[in-house]
C-alpha cells in the first residue's frame, strides 16, 4: 500500500483547492440542509455516546451521524412519471467489546434514545464476544480531524425542477419521434450527505458530500422483437454540471437511432471473437471479476452466506498471475470525484491509492482496519463504508481502474481481424468466487479487417477471470479514459448499496467466446 | 413502532396542512436485528430502528412526493410543503389517478408476538446453536439470524385508510468444507418456526455429500431442482407481467393472454392467506391483497396492472404476488421420490446470480451453488462442480417431467414462495466453473 499524506488529501478535498481541480470554477460550502437536529448540535450528541463506550470499557467506539437529501426525478414514455424528494437522517453506535463489534442504530434524535441506542450497541458487543474465536484487533490508524467538501460547480439543489423535467420531456420526445422507437425513459438523480464521524480514539469528521446522475434511453420494437439503447453519465461526486455537461439532448437522436438499428441488426454468430471493450463496460468487468476478488472480507470467508468468497486467496497475495502485462488494476480512493473519494472511509481511514494488480499480478486487496491486520498490513486501505446511517460499515470495493496504457481505439480496432466492440453495460452474472462470469452489453459493433462494421444483437461474451485478463493484450493511452460507477453493489446481510467508480481507457481482449443471447431469430 | 393511533394522528397532521386536490400519507417503520455469523463466530451483529413518512400530494394530475424521517407535527408539514412545491412546478402527469376511496380489508396475521420480543441474545443463541453444529462436523459455518417488526400504513383525504403491524424472521447457513458447501435458508413470521437445529443439518449434510466434487461437462441435462431453485427460475417470469409492457409488446409474454406458456399442470397463484407465506393485507397504494390465479393449468390468466392501465382496459388494478404458490395436481411425496426417478441427473440445491439475458424470450443465466450433486440409477452418486446455465423458465417450465407438493421456497434475492421441486428435461448448462 501507498498511503498518502494528509496534506495532499486536504489539497484534494478543501473547497478551494478543488476549484482548480475544476478548472477555476467557482466553489463554496454547501448550503446546511434542514434536519431534525441542526448540525451544530451533533456534537454534543456524539459526545453523549462516546462517554458511555469510554465509561463501558470497550476497546473502541465510533458514533456516525447522517443527514441524506435525495432527490430523483424520472421520466417514461414522454412523461415525468415520478418526482419524488426524500430526507432521512440517523446515527449509528459502533463497539468494539472484548474482540467483538455491537451496532445499533435509530432515527429518533433524543438524547435520550442516544444514549438508549449506545447502551444497546455495548450490549450486543458484550453477548457477541461471547462467540468469538479470533478476536478483532483493529489495524492503527492516526487521529484525523477534518472537513471534507465535495467540489461542485453547481448545487444540484438550487437547480429549478422545472429545468430537470423539461430536459427529461424534450429528451423523450426527441427519441419517440425517431421512427420505430415505441418507448422511451430518462431520469435525474442527485444526493447531498452531511456526515459527522467520531470515534473514541479522537477522530472527528465532518463530510459534505454531493452525488450526481443523468440518463436517458430509449426502446425500438420491430414486429416481435425489441431493444433497447441507454446513455448515462457516469455517478459521480460532483454537482449538477455533470448532467448539464453531458449534453444529453444533444445524445438522444443517436440513441433512439442506435435502439432502431440494433433492434434491426443481425445476431451475433457464436465463437471466438477479439473483443475491444469501452469504458462505461469495462466498469462492470472490473467491478465484477476484479473489485469483488479482491475484497480482503470475502476472502478470509466473511460473505460465505451471501455475497460469495473469492479465488482470490491470501496465499495467492503477491504470487498469483491474474492476468497479462497489461493489467494494471490500482485502488485510489484520492481522485476527486470519484464515489469512493469521501476523504475518509466510515473507519475514519484516510483515503489512499495502491496497486491491487501490478502488470499482471495480484498484489492488493480493499481492507478495512478489522481485516487488513490478518494478513499482516499494518494500516488499512481505507474501504470501509456504510450505505446509511443505519448500516453497520462492511468492506466496499475501492476506487479500482485499468491504468492506462499506449495507442488509440482505432488503433486497438485496426488491428482486429474478426472482433466486436461492446459499449455500456448490459446482462452480467458471476459465480460467487468470481471465476466463471458472462456479460452482455449496451450496444455491439462487428468488427472485420480492421474496421467497425455494422451492429449486432445478443451478444454475451463468457470466460475464467484470470484467462480473460491474461488475454488482455493492449489498453488504450490516458486520452480515452473514462470513468463509471455504481451505487448499488449489493453486499452484506442486511443487504447494502455500496458506492464505488471504476475508471478505464478501452482494452482489447483476444480469442474470447461468443455466444449468442436470446433464441434464434 | 408506531401505533396505528399515532399513525392516524400523524395522517391528519399531513392532510390538514396540505392545500392540495388530494393527498396520501405513507408509513414505514421498522425495527429488529441480525446477528451474523461467519467461520464459527459472530462478526457482525446489529439492531436499527427506522422510520419515514412520505406525503404524495396532487393539483390536478400535477404530482410531487417527499418523504422524511423526522416525524415532528413541524417537519411532516415541511414534507407536505415541499411535495406540494414539486407538484406545482411538475408537468401534468397524464397517467394520474386520485388516491383510492375507502377500502375493505381482509385482515391477516402478519404479525408475531414471538418474533417481536426476540432481542438480540435470543438471536446470538439461535446463531450458536447452528456454530455448534458446524463445529463438530468439521465445517465453517457462515449465516445469519434476523428478527424485525414493522408497521406500514397508507392514509388519504378520501377516505382510505389501512395499517398493520407485520414481522419476519430469517436464518440462513452456508457450511462450508475443504471442496464443498451446503445452504439452507428459512423465514417466517415467526422466529420461533425458523427450525434451526434442523435446517442446520441439511446444510451439514449437503456440504458432506457434495465433497470431493467432480466435473461433468456442459451440456443439456435432466435436473431436479430444488424449490430454492425453482424459485429462482419462477421470479423473473414475474417481470413479464407488466401489462405496459405487454401491450406495447416489449414483454416475453406479449400477444400470449390466454395461452398455455408453461406446462398445462402449473398453476399459480397469489395465496396471502397462507399461514407460510409473508403475504401483507394491501400494498403502497391501499390496494386490498387478493387471492388471484396468474397461470392456470400453463394459461396466462392475469397481467400486472397499474391502475392507469387497468382504466384504460377496464380491468380492476391488480395487487401483485406477495404470497406466490404454485401447485400442480398428482405430486411426488418429496424430492427424494424424484432422485429415484432418475437415472441420470443433476440436483440442484440453489441457483446464484439470475440475470437476463434476452427479455425477449427471457432467456436468464445464472450459477449453481451451495450443493450441485450428480443422480445415476435413483441415488446420489457424487458432488459436482458449479455450472452456469442458460436458459427461459418459459422453455424450463415446458419440459416439467414431475414435481412435488409445494414447499417452502426462499432464494437469496426473492421473497418466500411456495413451490414444488421439480425434475425438468433438456436443462441448458453452458460452462463449468472452478469449485
Amino acid at each position: 500500500m501507498e498511503p498518502i499524506s494528509r496534506r495532499q488529501f486536504v489539497q484534494y478535498g478543501a473547497a478551494g483547492a478543488a476549484a482548480a481541480y475544476l478548472g477555476g470554477c467557482a466553489s463554496a460550502p454547501p448550503p446546511a440542509t434542514p434536519g431534525a437536529v441542526p448540525v451544530d448540535e451533533w456534537d454534543a450528541l456524539a459526545e453523549i455516546a462516546l462517554k458511555r463506550i469510554r465509561k463501558s470499557g470497550a476497546q473502541y467506539g465510533d458514533f456516525r451521524m447522517l443527514n441524506t437529501w435525495r432527490q430523483s426525478v424520472r421520466g417514461q414514455d414522454r412523461r415525468i412519471s415520478g418526482v419524488r424528494d426524500s430526507f432521512g437522517g440517523g446515527y449509528g453506535v459502533r463497539v468494539l467489546y472484548g474482540g467483538a463489534w455491537g451496532f445499533a442504530a435509530s432515527c429518533d434524535m433524543r438524547p435520550a434514545e442516544v444514549r438508549r441506542v449506545t447502551v444497546l450497541a455495548i450490549e450486543i458487543a458484550k453477548g457477541s464476544s461471547v462467540l468469538t474465536n479470533d478476536p478483532v484487533r483493529l489495524a492503527p490508524e492516526p487521529v484525523h480531524e477534518d472537513h471534507v467538501v465535495t467540489p461542485y460547480r453547481i448545487d444540484p439543489f438550487t437547480v429549478p425542477l422545472e429545468q430537470k423535467t423539461e430536459l427529461l420531456l424534450q429528451a423523450m420526445e426527441i427519441m419517440q419521434k425517431v421512427e420505430g422507437i415505441k418507448r422511451s425513459r430518462g431520469s435525474v438523480w442527485v444526493q447531498r450527505d452531511h456526515k459527522l464521524f467520531a470515534s473514541t480514539e479522537g477522530s472527528r469528521i465532518r463530510f459534505d458530500l454531493l452525488a450526481s446522475n443523468g440518463r436517458i434511453g430509449a426502446t425500438a420494437v420491430d414486429g416481435r422483437k425489441f431493444a433497447s439503447r441507454t446513455f448515462l453519465t457516469p455517478y459521480l461526486r460532483t454537482g449538477y454540471e455533470l448532467v448539464e455537461d453531458a449534453r444529453l439532448l444533444d445524445e438522444a437522436p443517436r440513441v433512439a437511432r442506435e435502439a432502431v438499428e440494433k433492434v434491426k441488426a443481425p445476431q451475433v454468430r457464436a465463437g471466438a471473437y477479439d473483443l475491444v471493450l469501452d469504458p462505461a463496460h469495462l466498469a462492470l468487468t472490473i467491478h465484477e471479476t476484479c473489485g469483488h476478488a479482491t475484497e480482503l472480507d470475502r476472502a478470509l470467508g466473511y460473505e460465505a452466506n451471501y455475497a460469495g468468497t473469492s479465488f482470490l486467496t491470501t496465499d495467492k497475495l503477491g504470487r498469483f498471475r491474474y492476468g497479462s502485462k497489461h493489467v494494471n488494476l490500482v485502488a485510489d480512493n484520492t481522485e476527486p470525484g470519484t464515489l469512493a473519494a469521501t476523504g475518509y472511509d466510515d473507519d475514519g481511514v484516510l483515503g489512499q491509492r495502491w496497486d491491487i494488480v501490478r502488470e499482471g499480478r495480484f498484489v492488493g486487496y480493499s481492507t478495512n482496519r478489522e481485516v487488513a491486520p490478518k494478513i499482516g498490513l499494518k494500516r488499512s486501505g481505507g474501504s470501509n463504508r456504510a450505505d446509511s446511517w443505519s448500516s453497520i460499515p462492511i468492506v466496499r470495493i475501492s476506487n479500482i481502474g485499468l491504468q492506462p496504457g499506449q495507442g488509440t481505439l482505432d488503433d486497438m480496432i485496426g488491428d482486429v481481424e474478426k472482433g466486436i466492440y461492446i459499449e455500456g453495460r448490459g446482462s452480467f452474472s458471476i459465480d460467487q468466487k468470481r471465476y466463471n462470469f458472462q456479460f452482455g452489453g449496451d450496444a455491439f459493433w462487428l468488427i472485420e479487417k480492421g474496421k467497425r462494421k455494422h451492429m449486432l444483437r445478443d451478444v454475451i461474451y463468457h470466460g475464467i477471470t484470470p484467462e480473460f485478463w491474461g488475454s488482455c493484450d493492449a489498453v488504450a493511452d490516458a486520452a480515452h479514459r473514462r470513468r463509471f460507477g455504481f451505487i448499488t453493489c449489493g453486499k452484506g446481510q442486511p443487504g447494502q448499496s455500496g458506492w464505488m467508480t471504476h475508471a478505464a481507457s478501452p482494452a482489447r481482449y483476444r480469442g474470447i467466446e461468443v455466444m449468442r443471447g436470446g433464441a434464434k431469430s | 413502532m408506531i401505533e396505528r393511533d399515532e399513525f392516524r394522528r400523524m395522517a391528519q397532521v399531513a392532510l390538514n396542512a396540505s392545500k392540495a386536490d388530494h393527498t396520501i400519507v405513507s408509513l414505514r417503520d421498522r425495527t429488529g436485528g441480525t446477528t451474523r455469523f461467519a467461520n464459527n463466530q459472530i462478526v457482525q451483529n446489529v439492531n436499527t430502528r427506522r422510520y419515514s413518512v412520505t406525503v404524495s400530494v396532487a393539483f390536478g394530475a400535477r404530482r410531487g412526493s417527499s418523504s422524511t424521517t423526522d416525524l415532528a407535527d413541524g417537519s411532516i408539514a415541511g414534507a407536505v410543503e415541499r411535495a406540494e412545491r414539486i407538484a406545482r412546478v411538475s408537468p401534468p402527469d397524464p397517467e394520474y389517478l386520485p388516491p383510492l376511496g375507502e377500502q375493505q380489508y381482509t385482515w391477516r396475521s402478519t404479525f408475531n408476538a414471538a418474533t417481536a420480543k426476540a432481542g438480540p441474545q435470543r438471536l446470538i443463541a439461535e446463531a450458536a446453536e447452528a456454530i455448534k453444529l458446524c463445529k463438530s462436523a468439521g465445517l465453517q459455518g457462515a449465516g445469519i439470524v434476523s428478527a424485525y417488526v414493522s408497521a406500514a400504513g397508507v392514509a388519504a383525504d378520501t377516505g382510505l385508510f389501512a395499517y398493520e403491524q407485520r414481522s419476519r424472521a430469517e436464518f440462513s447457513l452456508t457450511a462450508t468444507g475443504a471442496d464443498s458447501s451446503g445452504w439452507v435458508k428459512n423465514a417466517d413470521r415467526s422466529i420461533d418456526e425458523l427450525q434451526v437445529i434442523e435446517r442446520s443439518r441439511v446444510a451439514i449434510h449437503k456440504a458432506r455429500r457434495s465433497a470431493a466434487p467432480k466435473e461433468v461437462p456442459a451440456g443439456r441435462y435432466t435436473v431436479i431442482l430444488e424449490p430454492a431453485a425453482v424459485a429462482g427460475l419462477l421470479g423473473p417470469i414475474q417481470w413479464t407481467l407488466g401489462a405496459k409492457g405487454y401491450y406495447r409488446g416489449t414483454s416475453a409474454l406479449s400477444g400470449k393472454l390466454g395461452e398455455r406458456v408453461v406446462d398445462e399442470r402449473l398453476t399459480l397463484q397469489n395465496r396471502p392467506d397462507e399461514p407460510h407465506l409473508l403475504g401483507a393485507s394491501f400494498n403502497g397504494s391501499g390496494l386490498p391483497s387478493n387471492d388471484r390465479v396468474w397461470l392456470e393449468n400453463g394459461v396466462l390468466k392475469e397481467l400486472s396492472y397499474d391502475r392507469y392501465t387497468a382504466k384504460q382496459h377496464g380491468v380492476a388494478p391488480s395487487y401483485g404476488l406477495d404470497a406466490p404458490h404454485l401447485s400442480a395436481p398428482e405430486p411426488a411425496r418429496d424430492t427424494a421420490e424424484l432422485i429415484q426417478g432418475t437415472e441420470r441427473g443433476i440436483l440442484v440445491t440453489n441457483f446464484w446470480y439470475i440475470r437476463s439475458v434476452s427479455p425477449m424470450d427471457l432467456t436468464l443465466t445464472g450459477m449453481t451453488r451451495d450443493g450441485t450433486f450428480l443422480v445415476e440409477n435413483g441415488e446420489i452418486t457424487n458432488g459436482l462442480i458449479n455450472f452456469r446455465w442458460h436458459e427461459s423458465p418459459l422453455r424450463a417450465f415446458n419440459q416439467v417431467e414431475a414435481y412435488t407438493v409445494p414447499q417452502d421456497a426462499i432464494t437469496m434475492e426473492r421473497t418466500k414462495m411456495l413451490l414444488p421441486a421439480m425434475r425438468i428435461r433438456d436443462f441448458n448448462f453452458s460452462s463449468v466453473t472452478r469449485f
